[in-house]
């Protein structure tokens, strides 16, 4: 019985960062309407900045947020202006491979730089744990979750009462009536894919402290972000946390009572089954759902 | 040069690469050759739901499903790799149902990244059912020359093998191009709304041509399995090799029409080998970083490949020819 | 019996309804127009009949068969054509874009190729053929529109605006069609803005405004009826 609990927990702080992560993504395309398949790796180019920021200055990770995040958000600006643009008018599906492309040259460029090996960092609190309620929860996990629920919340403010992010689900909503009253929606889109490089670099960041860098460490999270966003409804920033969340508990219950690696298997079949039974998203406002093409 | 000349260079260099081997006694040319024929055979089979524009990036999930089939049906049960054959396509026909019958109703790059899904899940099943696939360890095809074991020798044998496969494949493209489903899929990419408006069942006709492109592939993979011995998953379901190879093929040569993916596997299967010998060996990776690139600047400058670019010399008179570029532009 | 039987058929998009319990026959042999200001609700009825939006509520009776249930290219094979406002013309030449709804039907090409040959020598684009729409003028392509809905054999051909953005002369041009379509035999249900038009080649005119059926008679009748003048002049019509 307490094993149920305590799978709960863990797959709930991990949902947490998953929910961070995919929120990044929900936002980019969201706004800028572009499948990014290079996403994952956005996540893996901060968790090695992190790591190599350690390496060779002892900076503890979190500490180093500050540092990383910033480079990040200016980096998915870069994306945004030099690879993405371009494309915009294009059709989505070169658009797509655009992407790819661009997740083969990150991917390969890490392994070319940093070799393949598995780069772990050690803290001191990498190990540590709480006891609640005979419930045994990791100190990195606890911190990564409550991290990533304080900066949805501050996302999802930010975007309910700045003229800005005001701006930003204008866009979201109608591409052209934005543009019409005058929003500079080019400007937003860089903006856009600047805070949501940013959110997914925090992810990767909460999630060194227990995990290793490589260079393919991003790709299940590309997977992982897409199906939590059509899970969640895109354009529902609470569904996109809801399903975060709820992604990370069954994964977390996949791995305890079927198989660890099935994993994939096991929300690919979700994501199937939420398609044919309800694909605007469990908690989808239906919006953008005809992008995608479920009607 | 006039588009004429043009023309004719192509098929002199592609008679040249046919008669390649009877012409230059080398195992390595003979080997290469080979591989382009099984390129040509996968791109031009990856190019037919792209007339109706769904760039599919699982495909290596029908390779791998009739690879294994044709594999595990010789190794572990001794049957015959020919009926291996048809298993084979059997088993990447029922993949390609599961993957289309809840995917087809996703748009442009849901459905690819959809697709890639599934190719992954295989991947991983592959690497986890050990009783059935031998895991990662893989399998391995035991050397017992012979035509009833698709087995052989000399190289010879495979380069007909291939060469035949691929004329057939490119042959059954052209006739679904210019059969009624072709009409339909051109239709629905172009404008899919209007297609249904006039009567088109466009989710079947993708569909279809979603099947025929699973089918044909698994057929591929079984062929592939025997030419090269080694059956392991990472292999067989590698996404680089067997879903970005032929699309990226296709992009180059010309996606949606019937020589874009011959010319594309043509230029990039050798193109792929020596970056991968050379550059792979200077340093790991970098041949798909110049990959990427390469991608990336056609993307940007030349969506239609290379035919479009051969198109442009004809002057416009509307005719189609072997195919104008369809899915390139008008697929949102 | 009515070719077309539309009852209390209503759409509401969010707060906004759209279309608002509209009924009326269409009878079979008949040209009938649609008229209204802008965002009256035309063609978002057209899209219900032809099934790219669902009802909240009503009937759809096409040649005796509900249709409601019926997808876009269903109720197309079940005799329902129609064009549409902005013409896109497929990315093929001219006869294979009129062989795709054919083909549909019959998948046989050389059938397919007479049949859109004869088709397009009614609406005199036989010479343009082997063209590729897109290097053509409007008033061709939106001729290539009708062409292609014509090759479904409809029973009933639903035209939306076949001549807006066309110059006087391209209308003359176009406009007879419309007739000689209907004299095979093919009952016209016709959204068009320019009034001359529209009345010169309807035998009865529905009028919407605001989502409401307000007027349903003969040319004469309906431009002489107080709240079609009314709805023109963006008054407010409570007592229509």
């Amino acid at each position: 019985m307490e094993l149920i609990f305590q799978v709960l927990v863990s797959g709930l702080l991990i949902g947490g960062v998953y929910a961070l992560i995919s929120i990044g993504l929900n936002l980019i395309f969201g706004v800028v309407r572009i499948i990014n398949f290079a996403h994952g790796d956005v996540l893996m180019l901060a968790m090695y900045a992190t790591f190599w920021l350690n390496k060779g200055f002892g900076m503890d990770p979190y500490l180093s947020a500050l540092l990383v995040l910033p480079a990040m958000f200016f980096f998915g600006v870069l994306l945004q202006r030099v690879i993405v643009q371009p494309i915009q008018e294009a059709s989505s599906n070169m658009q797509i491979f655009a992407t790819v492309a661009l997740s083969l040259i990150l991917q390969n460029l890490a392994l070319i730089f940093w070799k393949g090996d598995f780069r772990t960092i050690q803290t001191s609190y990498a190990m540590s744990t709480l006891e609640v309620m005979n419930i045994i929860i990791s100190v990195p996990r606890l911190v990564a979750f409550l991290v990533a629920l304080v900066s949805i919340l501050s996302l999802f403010s930010f975007l309910k009462h700045t003229f800005v992010g005001k701006a930003l689900r204008a866009i979201v909503e109608d591409n052209t009536v934005a543009r019409l009253m005058g929003i500079k929606v080019e400007r937003l889109y860089l903006l856009a894919f600047g805070l949501g490089a940013a959110f997914t670099a925090l992810g990767g960041i909460l999630l060194i402290p227990f995990s290793s860098v490589y260079p393919t460490v991003g790709v299940p999270f590309t997977l992982i972000a897409f199906i939590v966003v059509v899970l969640g409804g895109l354009g529902s920033m609470s569904g996109t946390f809801m399903a975060g969340l709820f992604i990370g508990v069954v994964e977390t219950f996949g791995g305890t009572y079927v198989s660890p690696a099935l994993k994939e298997a096991l929300y690919f079949g979700i994501f199937i089954l939420v398609l044919l039974v309800r694909p605007q998203g469990l908690f989808g406002k239906g919006k953008g759902t005809e992008e995608i093409g479920l009607k | 040069m006039s588009a004429n000349r043009w023309q004719l260079l192509g098929f002199i260099l592609l008679a040249a690469v046919v008669a390649a081997p009877v012409l230059v006694d080398s195992k390595f040319i003979l080997h290469m050759v080979t591989l382009i024929f099984f390129y040509v055979a996968m791109t031009s089979a990856w190019n037919i739901p792209v007339f109706g524009g769904k760039m599919s990036l699982g495909h290596a999930a029908f390779f791998g499903i009739g690879g294994y089939t044709g594999a595990i049906l010789y190794v572990k049960f001794g049957v015959s790799p020919w009926i291996g054959l048809v298993a084979g396509v059997a088993m990447s026909l029922l993949g390609g149902v599961i993957m289309t019958l809840p995917l087809l109703r996703l748009r442009g790059p849901f459905f690819t990244l959809a697709s890639i899904a599934f190719a992954e899940v295989l991947r991983m099943i592959a690497i986890d059912w050990r009783s059935l696939t031998n895991g990662s360890v893989g399998l391995n095809i035991p050397f017992k020359p012979g035509w009833a074991n698709l087995t052989f020798q000399s190289g010879l044998p495979f380069y007909f093998i291939s060469l035949i496969l691929a004329a057939a494949v490119v042959f059954v493209s052209y006739r679904l191009r210019h059969s009624a489903l072709g009409f339909h899929l051109r239709a629905s990419a172009s404008n899919d709304e209007a297609a249904q408006a006039l009567g088109v069942d466009t989710r079947r006709a993708h569909f279809i041509g979603l099947l025929w492109s699973s089918g044909l592939t698994g057929l591929i993979g079984v062929f592939y399995v025997f030419f090269i011995y080694v059956v392991e998953p990472n292999t067989m379901f590698s996404i680089p090799l067997f879903s970005l190879q032929p699309a990226l093929n296709g992009i180059i040569g010309g996606i949606g029409t019937i020589w874009g993916p011959v010319i594309g596997a043509v230029i990039m299967t050798p193109l792929g080998e020596y970056l991968r010998f050379y550059l792979g060996t200077i340093q790991q990776g970098l041949n798909f970083v110049v990959y990427g690139v390469v991608l990336i600047v056609t993307v940007n400058f030349i969506p239609g490949g290379i035919v479009s670019l051969l198109a442009r010399l004809k002057p416009s008179k509307g005719s189609n020819g072997p195919g104008s570029p369809s899915g390139a532009k008008e697929v949102r | 019996m009515a070719l077309l039987q539309v009852k209390n058929l209503t759409k509401r998009f969010g707060g906004l309804t759209a279309v608002k319990q509209v009924s009326f026959d269409i009878q079979p042999g008949e040209i009938v127009g649609l008229i209204g200001p802008n965002g009256a609700g035309k063609t978002t009825l057209f899209n219900l009949i032809s099934g790219i939006l669902n009802p909240e509520d009503g009937e759809i009776i096409l040649d005796g068969r509900p249709i409601k249930q019926l997808s876009p290219a269903r109720r197309s094979l079940a005799g329902l054509g129609r064009t549409f406002q902005i013409v896109r013309p497929f990315t093929m030449t001219v006869l294979e874009n009129v062989m795709v709804p054919l083909l549909a039907r019959d998948p046989h090409m050389g059938k397919a190729r007479e049949e859109g040959m004869q088709v397009l020598t009614l609406l005199r684009l036989d010479h343009l053929a082997d063209a590729q729409p897109d290097s053509l003028t409007l008033a061709y392509r939106k001729r290539i529109e009708v062409a292609r809905a014509l090759a479904t054999r409809p029973k009933l051909l639903m035209l939306d605006e076949v001549l807006a953005g066309l110059n006087p002369t391209e209308i003359s041009e176009n406009l007879p069609i419309i007739r000689q379509v209907h004299e095979r035999g093919v009952t016209i249900f016709i959204i068009e803005h320019l009034m001359d038009a529209l009345m010169a080649v309807s035998q009865r005119v529905l009028v919407m405004d605001q989502g409401v059926l307000i007027a349903n008679g003969s040319p004469q009748e309906v431009t002489s009826n107080e709240c079609v003048i009314k709805a023109y002049l963006g008054e407010e019509t409570p007592t229509c």
